[in-house]
């Protein structure tokens, strides 16, 4: 039985593309981005005019948190120049002229069954593959679970997938069951432990059941399903429904000896070690009342956003945001010309009609907020001293806690922007804590040189 | 369509929210009262519908006209100033001449609610707080209690006007001889003309609950420690029960347990400081009906324990996640520890 957590919402699922996934034909022209991960950002390794092959290298950097990145498709570098990332800065990444013929590249060859019990073989070919987590962070995997060598006792994969409209995981779940499986095995072997856990959402029965109908203790993965509530796949909360662990404030889920990786890792672990396929593709869903279409698609990293709208019947309307991942903690693009990267679990093409903001939010106080924190937070009380510009109040109440999964602005009524204030609170933290830090090594300088 | 021609808004998350906004709540809110004002029409004639009327009108005017006047967004849309309207007649006498809701609302509107910044800004309830201004202007008016309609079956009245059970309480009757219990529940006595029926509260109470609009917390603890208090210090001439079963039904115990107490900007937030308010609440108003100078003590009561809500946040707020009971122990400990040395 799954523990509880407190808190949390039951927001509108809207999981509608219940239709086969589509596989689209990768576009003519393919941008890479040199920056798919947390860490070091890849350089280019090859140069304009090169041939690549599908999956072959085409960005790495011997920084050691670092995630190679590579072509999706197979065809002639054209350009190398800084493209618009999803995320919004101008990032160099290399352009590729498709051949459609995906000749695959064969770097990767599948791991041999001594390799497959090798922690340090899978560490390597992890990093090689250039696997992060998919579900939205894109923190390098290799490096996740070799960190928690020693530490961690409990893995867990993550298919909750509770934030509204996505089911990318779901659809994984169900046309590749046995692989994920297989990569959760990988990685529970890469750690050295006998036994992982795979918490899942009741809403997707049909796959728990056929998860569970292929014999998972086989593997040495016990299925868990859990609570329809949001959000019920953010770190924490998957880490206190399955052990009952609380990671405490500032620390890391290595900390309380937990790692967790995401549905969609696992099938890329289990591509990178049994087929030798590295991570250039995803499935993704497309959403929100701009489209024509909300499809669930199996893409290729890199695809520009336009070129996925098209793939979805265009725009019925003007979109006026573009969300990346779930609507909930989703971040927001500002262009069509920007691509998908590894970790892309949605693409949401909102109107107006998604839009509930008003123009004076006033706070009734009403402590909805407070029901609904996942953290047993005072966003409330939060919001008033972030006006007041109140540091040391807001540090009292725990702001640096907020994991920003946006839990109390959905249910304020009064539309206030809360997460939106903690977001900002959080940046102007970090930028007096680099300020301090700053000063204080000016300070010390001056005192050596007297 | 080019995707160059297009331009995006930005804004950090979450890009959904949930459809019931406040405005949605404040319907609620006064769906709820619909009972109590249908039986307040039932015992004291269309009279209660002139007053409802000059009340909610005066309560939107001067929100509306303060606002103006101070150059701020309009708010009447909120409606929040119409529940104002409707809780201060629910708390006047029927015999009320119509300027008093005039004067009620002014105070209960401006001063209380729009001096402070309006909505969820008051600091108490401002129907209550408009009830507390006319109550000691006018005390002889706001204790004038009209004759209902409808009676127990066999009492017989004269003059225009009668005591109220709790009046009666006070001075040392036996009410359970005149009002039988289901006489009380139902709204067949004298009193307010929101508060006599505990039957129209309590339905208005379980739909505010059946839409979330407020928590069990504050009502329950409220009733509860009322119901608690009073049978175990009963009074001489009454069986404990009976005591307390007077005590629960007559005066505004339901219509101030569930709508004023719970009122959102002059209540805690936390969930357990909401019970602790409860607990005060209903400790509160039965001191006050036992010791103090008047039979009903809700209204001092809940404004009391208004003036506490922000306190009781400060004390009550949850534990951190992640961290144990026993890690606070240990920080305590630590920061004393590190006080002394500083000391030394």
């Amino acid at each position: 039985m799954p523990y509880k957590f407190r808190g949390g919402v039951h927001p509108n699922y809207m999981k509608a593309p219940q239709e086969e996934v589509v596989v689209i034909t990768p576009p003519k022209e393919v941008v890479v981005p040199m920056a798919q991960h947390i860490g070091a950002p890849c350089q280019p390794i090859v140069a304009v005019g090169d041939y690549v092959k599908m999956g072959q290298k085409v960005g790495d950097n011997t920084a050691p948190l670092c995630a190679p990145v590579h072509s999706p498709v197979s065809g002639k570098v054209i350009k190398i120049e800084p493209r618009l990332h999803p995320l919004g800065d101008l990032i160099p990444a290399v352009v590729i002229e498709n051949d459609f013929q995906d000749t695959p590249c064969t770097d990767l060859a599948p791991l041999t069954e001594e390799e497959l019990k090798d922690p340090n073989a899978i560490f390597a070919r992890l990093r090689e593959a250039g696997i992060v987590g998919m579900g939205g962070a894109m923190f390098p995997t290799a490096f996740k679970l070799k960190g928690g060598i020693g530490k961690v006792d409990t893995l867990i994969c993550n298919g909750a997938e509770c934030e509204p409209y996505l089911n990318g995981d779901h659809w994984t779940m169900k046309l590749h069951p046995e692989e994920i499986l297989k990569g959760i095995e990988i990685a529970r072997v890469a750690c050295g432990l006998d036994k992982a856990y795979y918490g899942i959402e009741k809403n997707k029965q049909d796959a728990i059941d056929l998860l569970n109908s292929l014999n998972p203790a086989k593997y040495g993965v016990e299925i868990v399903p859990e609570d329809v509530k949001y959000p019920q796949g953010a770190e924490k909360m998957q880490i206190k429904a399955i052990t009952n662990r609380e990671v405490p404030p500032g620390k890391l889920p290595a900390d309380v000896g937990c790692n967790v990786i995401s549905t969609q890792t696992a099938y890329a672990i289990y591509r990178a070690c049994y087929e030798g396929v590295p991570c250039y593709e995803r499935i993704l869903t497309v959403g929100g009342t701009a489209v024509n279409k909300p499809y669930n698609l199996q893409c290729r990293i890199g695809t520009s956003f336009q070129y996925i709208a098209e793939q979805c019947g265009g725009f019925v309307r003007t979109p006026r945001k573009i969300v990346l991942g779930g609507p909930m903690m989703g971040l927001i693009c500002t262009g069509l010309e920007a691509v998908n990267v590894k970790g892309t679990a949605g693409i949401l093409f909102f109107t107006e009609e998604e839009d509930r903001t008003v123009e004076n939010p006033v706070c009734i106080r009403c402590g909805k907020c407070i029901t609904v924190c996942p953290m047993g937070l005072e966003p409330v009380y939060m919001h008033n001293y972030f006006k007041k510009g109140d540091f040391e109040n807001m540090k009292k109440y725990h702001i640096l806690d907020c994991f920003e999964c946006g839990s109390c602005s959905y249910n304020c009524p009064g539309r206030l922007p809360l997460t939106h204030s903690f977001k900002t609170a959080k940046l102007l933290f970090a930028a007096k804590a680099a300020e301090e830090k700053a000063r204080a090594e000016a300070a010390k300088k001056e005192a050596e040189n007297k | 369509m080019k995707a160059r021609e297009i331009t995006f808004d930005a804004s950090y998350q979450p890009q959904v929210r949930t459809k019931t906004g406040t405005s949605n709540i404040m319907l609620d809110v006064i769906i709820a009262l619909v009972p109590a004002m249908a039986v307040g029409v039932w015992q004291f004639g269309a009279r209660v519908l002139a007053l409802l009327a000059v009340s909610v009108a005066s309560a939107v005017f001067f929100e509306w006209a303060y606002r103006k006047l101070m150059k701020k967004p309009d708010s009447i849309g909120d409606l929040s100033a119409c529940i104002t309207g409707i809780l201060l007649v629910l708390c006047l006498p029927a015999s009320a001449p119509l300027w008093m809701p005039v004067v009620g609302t002014f105070f209960a509107i401006v001063v209380v609610k729009q001096l402070y910044g309006g909505l969820g800004k008051n600091f108490v309830n401002p129907a209550l707080a408009g009830r507390a201004f006319l109550f000691f202007s006018w005390t002889k008016l706001m204790t004038d209690w009209a004759i209902p309609n409808a009676l127990p079956a066999g009492m017989a009245v004269d003059g225009v006007s009668m005591a109220t059970p709790l009046s009666l309480m006070k001075a040392g009757e036996v009410v359970s001889a005149s009002y039988g219990y289901a006489d009380m529940f139902i709204g067949r006595m004298p009193g307010s003309i929101g508060e006599i029926s505990a039957l129209a509260l309590l339905i208005g109470g379980i739909y505010l609950l059946a839409k979330k609009v407020i928590s069990w917390r504050i009502p329950v603890a409220y009733i509860g420690t009322v119901a608690v208090l009073t049978v175990v210090f009963g009074k001489a001439g009454y069986s404990n029960v009976d005591w307390m079963m007077c005590n629960l039904l007559s005066g505004g115990l339901f219509l101030g347990a569930i709508f004023m107490a719970t009122d959102y900007s002059s209540s805690p937030v936390t969930l357990n400081g909401q019970l602790l308010y409860g607990f005060g609440c209903g400790a509160l108003t039965v001191l006050i009906r036992y010791f103090g100078g008047f039979p009903e003590g809700v209204t001092f009561a809940i404004l009391i324990m208004n003036l506490c809500a922000w306190a009781i946040d400060k004390a009550t707020r949850k534990p951190q996640f992640g961290v144990t009971k026993a890690d606070v122990k240990a920080a305590k400990k630590a920061a004393k520890a590190a006080k002394k040395e500083a000391k030394a």
